[in-house]
């Protein structure tokens, strides 16, 4: 060990030196740029340029097959059309919002806490790579299909006569089908949390992995319980495992529309799905700043969340 | 303190699989001792070490602690503690935080355990480190502070895994003192992992060779190996078979003899290398028979009459010099 | 585009004589590069045997252009030169026309413009007018000329859309599932099916569904229910959040597959539905009936718009394209899969007499009834649903529409999905 840092320590300064003598200082210079331009060229393209043009797009007006460069708040006001006006009952944007924060919170939730386990399984109890990698595999079966073959499939296992329903009216748990199971608040929740496990159990393994196993013996050595050393030692050190695969989770249930509106039977909505509804109708500045909107909200989350793991920390 | 106790290994095994890491090893250290595990890596000191921190499971045998025997006991009920090689400090808290965490587990409440913390640190001479996390000291400061945090548990035995390893030499030999001055403060057992025969030898009160299961006192190993193995291993020492024995000689008692007393040679040989090494000089020797030999002689002695590669010599020693060894194995 | 020497006039001369008679080609353009004509529609209505059958007969190569029910007005709007020919529901044509990308169709260029279906034509079946509600496809068939952004009100020489295919919807029934006689469309409110019924999620025809059946139930009276005021709007609404409260909804469906996966699997027993995707759930050997009810159906029409911009030999081939697909075989082929085209007597010549039977004049099955691609989809004995065309074209109440408060009516869908 005390080899290998010295080695480090020495070949760092020479490799520094080689590099200056021999590229020149501008070279030095300007390589870290161009090493970042591709990316920057494609975030710059297929990122920066669309949503600049919907922001814009979003402060213009349009009639029913046009759409003109004028510039006009009102799309912003339609998006809150009556939510002021009709309060104290929520209007239709904040009813939708509300409905996509509880799903967001609820499936945070869920990912969490099964994602953790299954990488608290993998990272701690498959010992070689090759498991890991097969597990890691079967988490990923969820997306080898499109969500149509997914949407379909969900249909015999939990609608009315789906597997689910025969077999608890078989043990005689339930006389008559349960009708939630399927294109109900339930089934959103399932299928989100089906499917964005992985978005969670990938960086919190990726943390866990990370963890040096001495120190989970240096806990018990300290005499900490398997429910210390996870609430102490474990969870402190997966925390930017966590946060990212919060990030993920949250931002992809913010715009969700497809999952939500096919396991809610389309009976629920989602901002996703507004949006898709208003661009049906050739209402693109509409749409854009119902995007905006949403933009702003998943930023939002997103730094609450950042917000509340700091805070945490300062505790 | 709690007060120190005897550790009685009584043929402990331990296998992994098919491998067997630790051979039925028996061993006894008394309460109180400095105890240094020494042998090549690989030879199931870790293991041990491990066995008795209860960290490893014991495949067969038992160990004992005290009057106890504390196979099934968890690490926290057997009374001993462990630095880790690593250290394995927590890199999430302070080092205040990672000395008081054995207290925190207990429940202690937060004014007793920055209170207790505060001690040992001062035990280490690390008062004013309080407040920083691990990554922002140095080797020396985070092994200080490993070494508190397992003091926090009122150990009865300390258990070390090569805790200088990864330690500068100097700062090793610093190290050394220190875990000296402490383990003589507290009083406690200490079980201490090396490879390296020189921090055993300038450690312990008691060594255990592994491999071998010699536990003597430094001199005694060193003056009476009981193996070639032993012998080889804890090094300065020439093997050799001499009238159908198997001796050793230490290189410092195998004599470069003057021509004057050439007749009583008992060997002779040609010196292959000379290696300068400040107090003393070790000549490389080629017998006539093939073996390979070591002198050492003091610097002065040396330049009384310097050889050169390639002289002929002729070697002796004292009867009483020679010990000898039983078979390996 | 392609490398010609000859005129435009020539080009146009040889296309004359190439319409004129399709199995003598003017030699000098049939020495040309052959054209591809790129055709924009919803993957339903994109049959591979009739691209094929088409190049055979024709020698222009159709290539597909797949997009969704939505996506096709869209992409007339913000891509014109992205197609060279349009297949779109007449109901978008208030959003088209204006928008000045579609270029009126020139009607002495049309063989059969005289045979084309009253239905869509004049809005009429066998001299009897049918329901006009929404936007029937003979108020938006004339320009009042070829770059007019309006509608002509009464027949001229410029063609909006000449019709490819058109039908009636109605309510879809399990009746296996469903114990009592299904006469109305207020039986898609009835809280009897409380848990099992569906629209759909097309706000424009999922709220027209909704009218048929508050009509029916004799909740509202609409002054036309394909454009509806906003007090109409609202009241509609309101019941259909209250309708949803009660938990009459099992799920609403947005595309072919949705509806026929729905009813397929009795989630859903009751639901407005489209011909052929009630084949669908039959062919699946589950009883499924295309339901004719007391106030009539709901038909759309769909059919061939060219670009403002198409011109030359592509235009000339477009032309040529539509009068073959007018000629009768595509529109046999399309008949048989349950759908009606533009032309009837032609798509005759290209059916036997007892498929004609079965799918025009509601009689019972001969033999077997398969679709064009070999499978059996009703066996010998079997009668058409809603049976012959008259009866079924005959009793439509209302068409397929965008409305005027197009706008304001997504709102009100959108308060309705988040109630």
């Amino acid at each position: 060990m005390t080899q290998a840092a010295d080695t480090t320590a020495e070949v760092r300064p020479a490799r520094t030196s080689a590099r200056r003598r021999g590229a020149g200082r501008a070279g030095a210079v300007l390589a870290p740029y161009l090493q970042a331009a591709p990316m920057a060229l494609v975030f710059l393209v297929f990122f920066v340029l669309p949503l600049a043009a919907t922001i814009v797009v979003s402060f213009w007006q349009y009639t029913q097959y046009s759409i003109e460069p004028a510039f006009t708040a009102q799309n912003y006001g339609d998006v809150f059309y009556g939510c002021l006006a009709d309060l104290p009952s929520l209007c239709t944007t904040f009813l939708t919002y509300l409905s996509t924060l509880k799903f967001c919170l609820i499936v945070w939730l869920t990912t969490l806490v099964i994602g953790f386990t299954i990488a608290y399984f993998l990272a701690f109890h498959v010992r070689t790579l090759k498991v890991q990698v097969i597990c890691f595999l079967l988490c990923t079966i969820p997306f080898w299909t499109s969500i149509v073959i997914r949407m379909i499939s969900w249909i015999p296992l939990l609608g009315r006569n789906g597997l689910v329903n025969q077999a608890l009216m078989g043990m005689g748990v339930i006389d008559t089908p349960l009708e939630g199971l399927l294109y109900s608040d339930f089934a959103v929740i399932l299928a989100l949390t089906h499917l964005y496990t992985l978005f969670m159990v990938v960086p919190i393994f990726n943390s866990l992995m990370r963890i040096d196993l001495s120190l989970i013996e240096a806990a018990r050595d300290s005499g900490a319980s398997g429910a210390q050393t996870l609430r102490h030692v474990i969870v402190p050190l997966a925390r930017p495992g966590i946060l990212i695969g919060s990030i993920f989770v949250v931002t992809v249930v913010m715009g969700d529309f497809l999952t939500i509106g096919i396991m809610g039977g389309q009976q629920i909505a989602s901002v996703g799905k507004v949006i898709q509804t208003q661009m049906q109708f050739l209402q693109f500045p509409l749409a854009a700043a119902n995007a905006v909107i949403l933009l702003a909200a998943v930023l939002a989350g997103v730094w609450a969340l950042l917000k509340l793991v700091d805070i945490r920390k300062e505790l | 303190m709690s007060e120190a106790q005897t550790v009685e290994l009584a043929a402990v095994t331990k296998r992994y699989g098919d491998a067997l890491a630790v051979d039925a090893i028996s061993l006894k250290i008394p309460a109180g001792k400095y105890c240094c595990l020494l042998g090549p890596s690989g030879c199931g000191k870790s293991s041990t070490l491990r066995m008795i921190a209860g960290h490893e499971d014991v495949t067969d045998g038992d160990i004992m602690i005290g009057p106890r025997v504390v196979n099934d006991d968890p690490p926290a009920a057997r009374g001993t503690a462990m630095m880790f090689q690593n250290y394995a400090l927590f890199p999430h808290l302070s080092v205040a935080e990672n000395v008081a965490f054995s207290l925190r587990m207990k429940g202690v409440a937060k004014e007793e355990r920055r209170e207790r913390a505060a001690h040992t640190l001062e035990l280490v001479s690390m008062t004013e480190f309080a407040d920083r996390t691990p990554q922002q000291l140095s080797g020396g400061q985070q092994q200080r502070v490993a070494l508190a945090r397992a003091l926090m548990t009122d150990p009865s035995v300390l258990l070390l895994d090569e805790p200088l390893s990864a330690l500068d030499p100097f700062l090793r030999v610093r190290m050394r003192s220190e875990l000296r001055r402490i383990q003589a403060e507290l009083g406690i057992t200490f079980i201490h992992v090396t490879h390296s025969q020189e921090e055993a030898m300038a450690l312990a009160d008691l060594v255990v060779v592994m491999n071998d299961g010699q536990a003597a006192p430094p001199r005694e190993i060193y003056n009476a190996p009981r193996t070639p193995f032993v012998a080889r291993f804890i090094g300065g020492h020439n093997i050799l078979e001499d009238e159908g024995r198997t001796i050793t000689l230490r290189a410092d008692d195998l004599s470069i003899l003057p021509d004057a007393r050439a007749a009583e040679a008992r060997r002779r040989a040609r010196v292959s290398e000379i290696e300068y090494r400040g107090p003393d000089v070790r000549v490389g020797l080629e017998t006539d028979a093939g073996e390979s030999l070591t002198a050492v002689m003091g610097e002065r002695t040396f330049f009384e009459s310097p050889l050169r590669e390639g002289s002929e010599v002729a070697l002796g020693w004292q009867p009483e010099a020679a010990h000898e060894l039983s078979r390996d194995g | 585009m392609t490398k010609t020497t000859t005129t435009r006039r020539s080009v146009l001369r040889g296309a004359a004589a190439l319409a004129g008679s399709a199995a003598f080609p003017a030699p000098f353009v049939h020495a040309q590069e052959r054209v591809t004509l790129r055709y924009l529609s919803t993957a339903v209505n994109q049959s591979p045997a009739i691209a094929e059958k088409a190049s055979e007969d024709l020698g222009i190569d159709i290539e597909y252009i797949a997009v969704n029910t939505d996506e096709v007005p869209r992409r007339v709007i913000t891509q014109p030169n992205s197609f060279d020919l349009v297949d779109s529901e007449y109901f978008s044509l208030p959003n088209l026309v204006p928008s000045g990308n579609m270029k009126g169709m020139d009607a002495s260029r049309i063989d059969r413009i005289d045979q084309l279906a009253t239905v869509i034509s004049e809005g009429t079946v066998n001299g009897e007018q049918v329901g006009l509600d929404g936007t029937a496809p003979h108020e938006v068939l004339y320009l009042e000329g070829q770059d007019s952004t309006s509608f002509a009100s009464s027949p001229t020489e410029w063609i909006t859309l000449i019709p490819t295919t058109y039908n009636a919807d109605t309510l879809g029934i399990r009746p296996d599932l469903i114990d009592k006689e299904i006469t109305s469309w207020a039986s898609l409110l009835d809280p009897d099916f409380a848990g099992k019924a569906s629209i759909l999620n097309i706000p424009s025809i999922g709220i027209m569904d909704a009218a048929m059946a508050l009509e029916a139930r004799g909740d509202l009276t609409y002054g036309d229910k394909g454009n509806m005021t906003r007090e109409e709007i609202d009241a509609t609404i309101a019941a259909l959040i209250e309708a949803k409260r009660a938990g009459q909804f099992r799920a609403f469906w947005s595309n072919f597959q949705e509806s026929v996966n729905l009813m397929a699997s009795g989630e859903v027993v009751i639901q407005s539905m489209w011909s052929p995707a009630v084949t669908a759930v039959r062919t699946q050997g589950i009883p499924c009936v295309y339901q004719p009810l007391q106030e009539g159906y709901r038909a759309w029409a769909s059919g061939f718009g060219l670009p403002r911009t198409i011109e030359g030999r592509k235009e000339d081939a477009a032309y040529e394209f539509i009068n073959w697909f007018l000629s009768g075989w595509a529109g046999a082929h399309l008949s048989k899969q349950g759908y009606y085209p533009a032309v009837l007597d032609t798509a005759k010549e290209f059916m036997e007499p007892y498929e004609w039977a079965y799918w025009y004049e509601g009689a019972e099955a001969e033999q077997d009834i398969m679709a064009p691609d070999g499978r059996l989809l009703e066996e010998a004995g079997a009668t058409r649903d809603g049976g012959s065309y008259e009866e079924r074209m005959g009793s439509v109440a209302c068409w397929n529409a965008v409305m005027d408060e197009n706008q304001y009516m997504v709102r009100k869908w959108n308060e309705f999905i988040a109630a």
